[in-house]
């Protein structure tokens, strides 16, 4: 910005950098649902060619270089496929025997993931597929490693999914064998170097050896009970000494999905009948006092 | 009628210089969102909508390059809402700076460009991490390693880029 005389405007700039100062502050101290809701209305449409050349560029990534990658874990699933069927056809027989009920499968929808280089990146992710495409808000989302995160804001066509690595994020946690119960969140590792999750909330009276490995517990409503979450690595220190803190190392890495998939209902594969309501139940008459 | 004749050319160079500026901003545009994800997956990678923020400020007004940072800084926090504004201050900031210190150093020496591409990416990564409320082990994390290696990237590509659009990205002097 210049002046009449030809010089150098100092305070006509310094004014247009406070301007954009108070523009980004403003942005920055926006609540996040209006945040979310701005920034998938701008990528529906000013940012719309943009996403799509983003979404063009991950499919010739994964045509180019994960094709041999996805080609290795169709023939392992080939293989597993087969070992379990006999398995499969054992455990139907067992459950007409029982009268339980079939095992619900878990819809999902696959979908890519639109990276970003900035340190960010990893915290949420930006997929390729929204309510257009069955996606809602809180639809778990997992890798072929292990869980990722959940979908924290849902457009037509794209959503943004919140992940472990998030300061906010929360999952209830169970180990395998069903004896111990936590709440994972990010943490940072002890040398500093990475961000890797904890698990929380564990009693005193419990302890892990290393190398557990951990699953989602299903409690809460969002994850489906039994998504690989990541393995015990170190134990960690609560300054209270109220409870057991270790520290996990998360099996799925967000800043290197390429793809990923978006379970949808129901959630939970493995939940019993309901039982009858009271009102419906008839009870005999014998036992109907006047 | 020479004084004409000057301003003349003058303006037509500049609205050429400014037609050339566009076109290798949108190379940047289509290598950041259509080669580089096409190429590699991952962090420490070339960030060329930084670099085209870098370019232009190096060759505008520190006015002019506080409101690109603040396009540029909107479209990241845009695609990537981990926190929605962080992005648009530390790109105001990066600009204003590389505009401002355009004021000091020689900004058609490879070396000054190395420089300002380096720094500018160390500086946007590690603001981009404190606004954005992460731990102070984080920050460190990003100050000594993530942020060093992004801005070497960056900086290899930024220098690949002005060698091969040398004539085009020249700094001229306003008289």
């Amino acid at each position: 910005m210049r002046d009449l005389a030809g010089r150098e405007d100092t305070r006509g700039n310094l004014l247009i950098l406070v301007g954009c100062l108070a523009v980004a502050l403003a942005g920055r101290a926006m609540p996040e649902t209006w945040a979310q809701g701005l920034a998938a209305g701008i990528r529906r449409t000013a940012l719309r060619p943009v996403v799509l050349l983003a979404e063009k560029g991950a499919a010739n990534n994964a045509s180019r270089f994960a094709i041999e990658g996805i080609q290795r874990q169709r023939d392992s699933l080939a293989l597993l496929v087969q070992a379990g069927a006999v398995t499969r056809r054992e455990n139907e027989n067992l459950r007409e025997l029982i009268q339980l009920r079939h095992r619900l499968t878990q819809p999902y929808i696959a979908a890519e993931v639109l990276h970003r280089s900035v340190p960010t990146d990893s915290r949420t992710l930006l997929i390729g597929a929204g309510a257009m495409d069955g996606v809602r808000t809180f639809d778990p989302v997992v890798s072929p490693e292990g869980l990722l995160g959940y979908v924290w804001y849902v457009g037509p066509r794209a959503s943004t999914v919140m992940t472990w690595s998030h300061p906010e994020f929360r999952a209830s946690a169970v180990t395998a064998d069903g004896r111990v119960l936590g709440m994972v969140l990010a943490g940072i590792a002890p040398e500093g170097r990475r961000v890797t999750l904890e698990l929380t909330g564990v009693a005193l009276r419990d302890s892990l050896p290393i190398g557990t490995e951990v699953f989602t517990a299903g409690l809460g409503g969002v994850y489906p009970r039994g998504v690989p979450i990541g393995r015990v690595m170190s134990i960690g220190n609560d300054p209270l000494g109220y409870e057991r803190v270790y520290r996990i190392a998360p099996f799925a890495n967000p800043g290197a999905s390429s793809h990923v998939l978006v379970l949808t209902e129901p959630r939970d594969s493995s939940y019993l009948a309901l039982p009858v309501e009271p009102d419906s139940i008839a009870l005999p008459t014998s036992t109907v006092r006047p | 009628m020479m004084g004409t004749r000057f301003s003349d050319r003058g303006r037509r160079n500049r609205s050429t210089d400014r037609a050339r500026g566009w076109i290798v901003v949108l190379v940047l545009v289509v290598l950041e969102f259509y080669v580089r994800p096409s190429f590699a997956v991952g962090r420490g990678l070339p960030d060329f909508l930084l670099l085209a923020l870098l370019i232009v400020s190096m060759r505008s007004r520190p006015s002019t390059a506080a409101v690109a940072g603040l396009v540029v800084g909107f479209i990241v926090d845009v695609l990537t809402p981990a926190s929605f504004g962080a992005g648009m201050i530390a790109h105001v900031l990066v600009g204003w700076a590389v505009a401002s210190g355009r004021a000091v150093f020689f900004a058609d020496n490879l070396l000054v460009n190395a420089g300002f591409f380096f720094l500018g990416t160390w500086i946007r990564n590690v603001l981009l991490v404190a606004v954005s409320g992460a731990s102070m082990a984080e920050l460190a994390v990003e100050a000594t390693l993530w942020a060093p290696i992004q801005g070497l990237s960056t900086t290899l590509a930024g220098l690949i880029l002005v060698v091969l659009f040398r004539d085009w990205l020249v700094v001229r002097v306003l008289k």
